[in-house]
């Protein structure tokens, strides 16, 4: 139990955080609840650092979970990301009622003001993410996602003073519960076919029964059904329907804290599900293979196809995100070694080129709302170059242009399903990256090339800079950590370390 | 043609240098040296936010120099910690481990130095003298003092970081990024004012010429990897050394490497027929004529020549290939040379002669003589540039030779000359008094000893024209009675207080002489040249500690007409002093002879093509013109129709048209309605759940159909 308690230190750091900034965020004093902000970054930067001081080499060798050293690298990713969301989020949650009460048209009302739970439910849904890593058993699995995704659904409500927000909400909602059901029915069925909740315990009867035969149908479908309910929340098809609404629906800080903390809790809980049948020498079951493959497929297929018809960069964004999940699954039907490194590795990417182009739209307003359609880009460069260097740069490096840090994600993607003999899979995938050439292609040439707009030249800067500063953070990474990028490879790779030496362990069924 | 004794046998190099080639080993200690790299990288940094700041003083100069002189004494300092050759890794950057077993490759390029005595000796002028070239632009530069000035430091500085990834990098990719990076800051440079439609043609001529370079190293880093499996030198060289399989093979692909590398390098370097770039590149501001291309960045071809020296030994003409296109762009560039009127241009074509020289040394397999006339070329000419400069900033940009006299007579002008005649001097190898005479005189020498007689007059000859038309420089400029014009250069970079103080625009005023920091570095520079009399030995064992040590071959005999290396001294300063004397009848004693030969070349029908063919720079650009850019140029817009009525018309949008039909398609499902999507969502799960139910039957019915295809 304490060893247990040890690994989950800095979640406990951010759950005082999420306590002191719910606590604080009741304060009727207007200037303690405009540090909230700050007050999350502080913690999420002290569990930053906890982190790699929690797992230090002599404690994780005594770990006993399926996945010890993922923490590491997952927790560490997540307080970096978190940082940046948390200033996308500046001034923007409920952005008209704010940016009111900046000029000093509204006066200060300690009732509706300046939402402190906003700040608590995003530590308290990243804490899901980083107990989805720790997890052992699949009621602790279920709960950290559920974790997750609960204070999400209430953060997309009060994102927006608007009906949009809340009916995205509400959809989001009863999508994201009737997917629990789903994952929840195959827990179930993995318990009734292994009679165990517990992850290792689960990977040496299905070991056993693979050596023996064939795994159990029960767990097969057990299996099957927690993949697509999971899958949920990285928004794969068939699960992605509620994405495109609910990302245009919600405030581009939300959108974008949607587009990095549910998928990473998802590919996570992919990952440990998948690590219990293991890959091993004869791979996944075909089954589970060809499920993976059509929902790679398929994702990719269909997030970039509907990215190509939308005028609003908002939904542009939430197909692509689809799309990038789909790139991700080839890392995960590839499996441990370069599959899964590439997963991590990307999972990384990803949040940061998200962040940054979420960013540039949270960072600019007209009339206090933000910008929405490519009209308002078009130009940008003319009067806020640094915002349309950054697009620019955020979308490249979402295409995969080199030598930006999305490339290099997607190199290793494909390398990776290569490397597992999926040629077919991945000159899918290119074709795919070829496609999304075209619309991201908007997203640089509008702001760089394109002439001002009559609409984009009422384009403002929102009061607070927060968020402006964070998509130039991105933007700079974008272009600087393709030098580093073996090193945080180096990072994912021993994150799974662990799992493929037990994969590894797995004899190969004799004949 | 060429003697026996200078074709290199691969199997007998290779036993040689698996036994003397100093392989370095890596260490972990040192790691300080990393930040001969991160300096420069600091000092881009700082600029672009002086920039960013508008600072309106020389605060982005200071930092400049700072940082680079620091950058300059960790290279010292580096110098004096060294014992042998070493690989410092930085951090890993790249690599990638393919496949298992048998079929195991890797890609591995971290970002490492590789210190030995080669990268050493490049490093410490390139980081010496470029920080004294940053001490001069910091006047030179003064007039744009708020404007451009910050932007001119951040292109010196991302030089100097690409420079010394260049030389330092312990792999080709790191040889690659910096090849393309100084390449990247030349164009920057080139192009500084961006104003002037005839520096932004120079810039871009300059990296398209670059460009055609670029892809024959590409290439041969590609073959290499290919060959040998990886791209690290020190690797490399083992596998080399031991006569890696791959090489003994020999196929084409190896054989192809040497003049793949030899195409980068005549890029970079301005070697026949890759020449054209340089000249123009004199756009630039002075002090980047003088750092970049001159005194660094055009000796990185000598540079990959002598690192990747072991590897010309894969085919046998390779070698002499490098001789005689050495050895004809001396030529060519020099006559050229004679016949320019602007100084600064004549340079340049100096430039181009000199470097061939140093082409020749490697093909005459005497790597020492290269690098030693690299190290002392890299002083002389950097004087003769910044001198140019300092005439070019005090007289508003007048070049032309005609133009100037009797500079030396002038008051505040006396360190100019002097410095100036000395870097001719340099230039043209006065005998025993000048750097230039020793390192000239070991590749001649050599060129008739390992190349062929052929070889041996074309260098001896160009010596003759290169004295001619240095010492025509500075008899017409620095002597002779004082005369002159301004400049008319009232918009470009140095009219600033020149102009503004004499409200002349055609040049009647009164020159300003240099002050402080150019004279300072002038002295500095000129006296480096000559120092560098003294470090022939020292240069000599730089180079043969290093992998590109090379037995230079032996005359046969021991007489004095016998060996090249005894008679050659007494030869090359006869011909020296014919040169200088020539030039100081035309141009000194009796200046009108020269026009008064002009015209009557001009009125003979026979020769008249002569002098307007060399002044017209043999047609090089206009044959490029026609031979390349003209073909090009129709064969482009032949193919931009085919795409506009045919491939866009009817492929790209038919192709682009069916993904967005297909989105169409499946709009109706995204129709914002909750129940709807639940029950997409439902149906997909219990699909899914079906198809793996009866899955075995399922991949049957697949199989028929793909033969396999699908399902991994």
């Amino acid at each position: 139990m304490a060893e247990k308690l040890w690994f989950v230190i800095p979640e406990l750091i951010l759950f005082g955080g999420a306590v002191i900034v719910s606590v604080l965020g009741l304060s009727p004093r207007r200037v303690i609840r405009e540090q909230l902000p700050l007050i999350t970054c502080v913690f999420l930067a002290i569990a930053f650092i906890a982190t790699p001081i929690v797992y230090s080499v002599e404690r994780v060798d005594l770990a006993t979970g399926l996945l010890p050293e993922l923490g590491r690298y997952v927790k560490m990713s997540v307080c970096l990301i978190g940082v940046l969301l948390a200033m996308l989020s500046v001034g923007l949650i409920d952005r008209r009622l704010e940016g009111d009460l900046g000029s000093g048209r509204v006066p200060f009302d300690a009732l509706r003001t300046s939402r402190g739970e906003y700040y608590a439910f995003f530590l308290l849904s990243l804490i899901g993410v980083m107990l989805c890593c720790s997890a052992n058993d699949l009621i602790w699995l279920f709960l950290a996602l559920e974790l997750t995704s609960l204070p999400t659904y209430i953060m997309v409500a009060m994102s927006r003073g608007s009906r949009k927000a809340q009916e995205a909400s509400v959809k989001y909602f009863f999508l994201g519960a009737m997917a629990a059901a789903v994952f929840l029915y195959g827990f179930a069925l993995l318990y009734g076919a292994t009679g165990t909740i517990e992850l290792t315990a689960m990977q040496s009867i299905f070991r056993e029964q693979r050596l023996a035969g064939d795994l159990n149908p029960v767990a097969l479908v057990g299996l099957i059904l927690a993949i697509l309910g999971v899958s949920f929340k990285i928004a794969a098809a068939p699960m992605h329907f509620y994405a495109a609404d609910v990302y245009e629906g919600a405030a581009s800080s939300v959108t974008a804290f949607l587009g990095f903390v549910p998928k990473a809790a998802g590919m996570i809980a992919l990952i440990a599900l998948l690590a219990t049948v293991g890959w091993g020498a004869e791979g996944l079951p075909q089954p589970i293979v060809t499920t993976l493959w059509m929902m790679a497929v398929l994702t990719m297929t269909l997030g970039n196809i509907g990215a190509l018809l939308q005028r609003s960069v908002k939904r542009m964004l939430a197909y692509s995100s689809i799309a990038h999940s789909g790139y991700m699954l080839i890392g995960i039907i590839a499996g441990p070694g370069l599959g899964v490194n590439a997963v991590l590795f990307y999972l990384l990417v990803y949040g940061l080129m998200n962040t940054g182009a979420f960013g540039v739209l949270a960072g600019l307003e007209r009339q206090g709302q933000e910008i929405e359609t490519l009209e308002d880009l078009a130009g940008l460069r003319q009067r806020h170059p640094a915002m349309a260097w950054a697009m620019a740069l955020c979308a490249g490096s979402l295409l995969g242009f080199p030598p930006l840090l999305g490339f290099i994600g997607k190199l290793y993607l494909f390398i990776a399903g290569v490397e597992a003999g999926q040629l077919p899979l991945v000159v899918i995938a290119a074709i795919n990256s070829a496609i999304s050439a075209w619309y991201y292609l908007m997203l640089v040439g509008m702001p760089i090339l394109a002439s001002p707009s009559p609409r984009s030249e009422t384009i403002v800067r929102t009061p607070a800079a927060w968020p402006r500063v964070a998509a130039l953070l991105t933007a700079i990474a974008v272009v600087v950590l393709p030098v580093f990028a073996q090193r945080l490879l180096d990072g994912a790779a021993q994150a799974t370390e662990g799992m493929v030496d037990a994969t590894n362990e797995q004899e190969p069924r004799g004949g | 043609m060429i003697a026996a004794n200078a074709q290199l046998d691969l199997l007998t190099l290779g036993a040689h240098h698996a036994t003397a080639i100093p392989i370095a080993q890596p260490t972990t200690e040192m790691g300080w040296a990393g930040w001969i790299l991160w300096l420069p990288l600091i000092s881009l940094i700082a600029c672009g936010l002086c920039a960013a700041f508008r600072v309106r003083n020389k605060l982005p100069a200071w930092l400049t120099v700072g940082f680079l002189g620091s950058s300059f004494l960790v290279t010292l300092g580096l110098y004096f910690q060294y014992t042998e050759p070493v690989t410092i890794e930085l951090f890993r950057w790249i690599d990638l481990s393919l496949g298992t077993g048998t079929d195991a490759a890797g890609f591995t390029a971290n970002f490492s130095l590789y210190v030995d005595q080669l990268s050493l000796l490049w490093m410490l002028f390139v980081t010496g003298l470029g920080t004294l070239i940053a001490l001069y632009a910091s006047e030179y530069m003064e007039s744009d003092v708020g404007a451009g000035y910050a932007r001119f430091f951040a292109g010196v500085s991302v030089f100097l970081f690409a420079m010394s990834a260049l030389v330092l990098g312990d792999n080709l990719l790191m040889l690659y990024l910096g090849w393309e990076g100084v390449g990247f800051a030349s164009y920057w440079l080139i192009g500084y004012y961006y104003t002037r439609p005839s520096a932004v043609a120079a810039a871009k001529k300059a990296f398209i010429v670059n460009r055609i370079g670029d892809l024959g190293l590409a290439l041969g880093l590609y073959l290499i990897w290919r060959t040998f499996g990886t791209i690290e030198y020190s690797e490399l060289f083992e596998r080399l050394g031991s006569g890696h399989h791959a090489t003994q093979a020999g196929g084409w692909s190896v054989r192809a490497i040497p003049y793949l590398l030899m195409l980068g390098a005549f890029g970079k370097s301005a070697q026949l027929p890759l020449f054209v770039w340089l000249p123009d590149a004199m756009e630039g501001p002075t002090p980047v004529s003088a750092l970049i291309h001159a005194a660094t960045m055009v000796t990185a071809g000598v540079y990959l020549l002598a690192r990747m020296f072991p590897f010309l030994a894969l085919d046998a003409a390779a070698a002499p290939t490098v001789a005689w296109i050495g050895a004809l762009t001396a030529l060519v560039a020099a006559t050229i040379g004679m016949a320019q009127y602007d100084i600064k241009r004549i340079m340049a074509y100096s430039t181009v002669s000199q470097l061939g020289y140093m082409f020749l040394g490697i093909g005459v397999l005497t790597t020492f003589g290269a690098a030693y006339h690299v190290f002392t070329h890299a002083f002389f000419k950097a004087v003769l540039f910044l001198t140019c400069g300092a005439i070019m900033h005090g007289f508003a940009g007048q070049l032309d030779l005609r133009k100037l006299s009797g500079l030396r007579q002038l008051p505040g002008w006396r360190i100019t000359s002097y410095t100036m005649l000395y870097g001719c001097l340099c230039l043209v190898g006065f005998p025993y008094v000048t750097s230039g005479f020793f390192s000239k005189d070991a590749i001649m020498a050599q060129a008739f000893i390992s190349g062929s007689t052929g070889l041996g007059l074309i260098a001896l000859v160009t010596a003759l024209l290169t004295a001619y038309y240095t010492f025509r420089v500075w008899f017409r400029v620095c002597a002779g009675p004082v005369k002159y014009e301004l400049g008319d250069d009232h918009h470009g970079p140095d009219d600033g207080e020149g102009h503004g103080d004499h409200g002349d625009q055609h040049g009647h005023g009164e020159p300003h002489a240099p002050r402080l920091a150019i004279n300072l570095v002038l002295v500095l520079i000129t006296t480096g040249a000559f120092l560098a009399i003294f470090l022939k030995p020292w240069a000599r064992e730089m180079v043969m500690g290093s992998t590109a040590r090379n037995a230079e071959p032996h005359s046969e005999g021991h007489g004095f007409w016998q060996d090249p290396h005894k008679w050659m001294p007494v030869v090359a300063s006869i011909t020296t002093i014919v040169g200088i004397a020539i030039a100081w009848h035309f141009h000194l004693a009796n200046r009108k002879a020269a026009d008064a030969l002009r015209s009557r070349l001009l009125a003979n029908p026979a020769t008249a093509w002569l002098p307007v063919a060399m002044e017209n720079k043999w047609y090089f650009d206009e044959i490029y013109h026609g031979l390349i850019r003209l073909p090009l140029w129709i064969v482009g817009h032949a193919l931009a129709f085919l795409d506009r009525y045919l491939v866009d018309l009817v492929i790209v949008d038919g192709i682009a048209r069916v993904p967005r039909w297909v989105g169409r398609a499946f709009q109706p499902l995204q129709n914002g309605i909750l129940q709807s999507y639940a029950v997409s969502m439902a149906g997909g799960v219990g699909l899914v759940a079906l198809l793996v139910l009866y899955m075995p039957q399922v991949i049957k019915l697949l199989e028929g159909w793909l033969g396999g295809g699908g399902g991994g």
